[in-house]
């Protein structure tokens, strides 16, 4: 992967991934939101865990993931 | 050129965690019931040791004090978790349907893939102590899942049994990665032989002392070790429990 490449990152508190491409829409996150980018006080949204104890993760998708996001 | 940590048992992080107060909605079983934790990584609270190892990010040993405590059901994602009952009984439910009730020799992997939610119970007055590890998967998202084993402790005396992994009889789980554990009442020399040496192993003394690649560990010590091609391991006389736990580096 290139350094440009968009990344996914995981609480280390639950498992939450937070995948730069898709975002978190519903939370205020259009897809393509830099990690950089999401706000420093930003929480996990299942646990509470601070953005600070996040990993960045190289991990590929299981088949058919990441899910189409269910229409609203 | 093989690599080693030694992490002695009282420099582990400790939490106590109270059903009441602040942490009130994350553990269960007010107003008596609090859970201790010795944590070998950084988790939760802990924050000044080691980030993990391999694909390690928790182990925790674990107790569960008085009737109804408990981590109130809670959702998880991605990690695979690990869990061996050391004492007491442990209840464990999970939103894949599980409703289990686990005692001493009993351990289950639930992979929460892309998702499910858990609750881990001590029903009873008796404190229920657990080791809870967690390591990251291969994939992520991956179908949620939960398989329960039992360690045979008569069948696995003075050998070295895989209890999670890709072997025979243990129970799988997507990652490079197994868990073995070595039940010991008499002297022995013990050679973990690790799947190559980018693999790393973590031997945890749950009980009794082993001589760890020339490292004298007592109860509740541990080690990690990486870039070897074997670990040898001596028991002496007594008893001796250690888990060990290989990962991918």
């Amino acid at each position: 992967m290139t350094d440009d490449a968009l990344k996914s990152w995981i609480c280390l508190g639950c498992g939450f991934s937070y995948d730069e491409a898709t975002g978190l829409p519903q939370h205020g996150l259009p897809p393509g939101t830099r990690w950089r980018d999401v706000p420093q006080d930003w929480v996990c949204p299942d646990c509470g865990t601070p953005k600070s104890r996040f990993e960045m993760v190289e991990i590929p998708y299981a088949e058919g993931q990441p899910a189409a996001p269910l229409a609203a | 050129m093989s690599n080693s940590f030694v992490l002695r048992a009282d420099e582990r992080g400790y939490n106590k965690i109270l059903s009441t107060g602040a942490t009130a909605s994350y553990v269960g079983g007010h107003p008596d019931a609090f859970i201790t934790r010795f944590s070998s990584f950084n988790f939760g609270e802990y924050q000044d040791g080691r980030p993990g190892f391999g694909r390690i990010r928790v182990f925790g040993d674990e107790g569960f004090h008085h009737a109804g405590c408990s981590y109130s059901m809670h959702p998880h994602h991605n990690f695979i978790i690990c869990a061996f009952v050391l004492e007491g009984k442990l209840t464990h439910i999970n939103t894949l349907g599980g409703l289990e009730d686990l005692g001493p020799g009993d351990y289950y992997a639930f992979c929460a893939g892309s998702g499910g939610l858990h609750e881990e119970l001590n029903r009873y007055a008796e404190p229920m102590r657990a080791v809870y590890l967690w390591l990251l998967p291969d994939h992520l998202l991956l179908p949620p899942s939960y398989t329960r084993g039992h360690f045979d402790a008569a069948a696995g005396l003075n050998r070295i049994t895989t209890l999670v992994g890709s072997d025979a009889g243990a129970v799988p789980i997507s990652q490079d990665a197994r868990v073995s554990r070595l039940l010991s009442d008499e002297p022995g020399v013990f050679r973990y032989r690790p799947r190559s040496t980018g693999h790393g192993v973590y031997a945890f003394v749950i009980d009794g002392t082993l001589r760890c690649d020339g490292t004298l560990l007592k109860r509740r010590d541990s080690k990690g070790v990486w870039g070897a091609e074997e670990i040898v391991c001596e028991t002496g006389r007594g008893d001796t429990d250690v888990l060990f736990v290989e990962t991918i580096m």
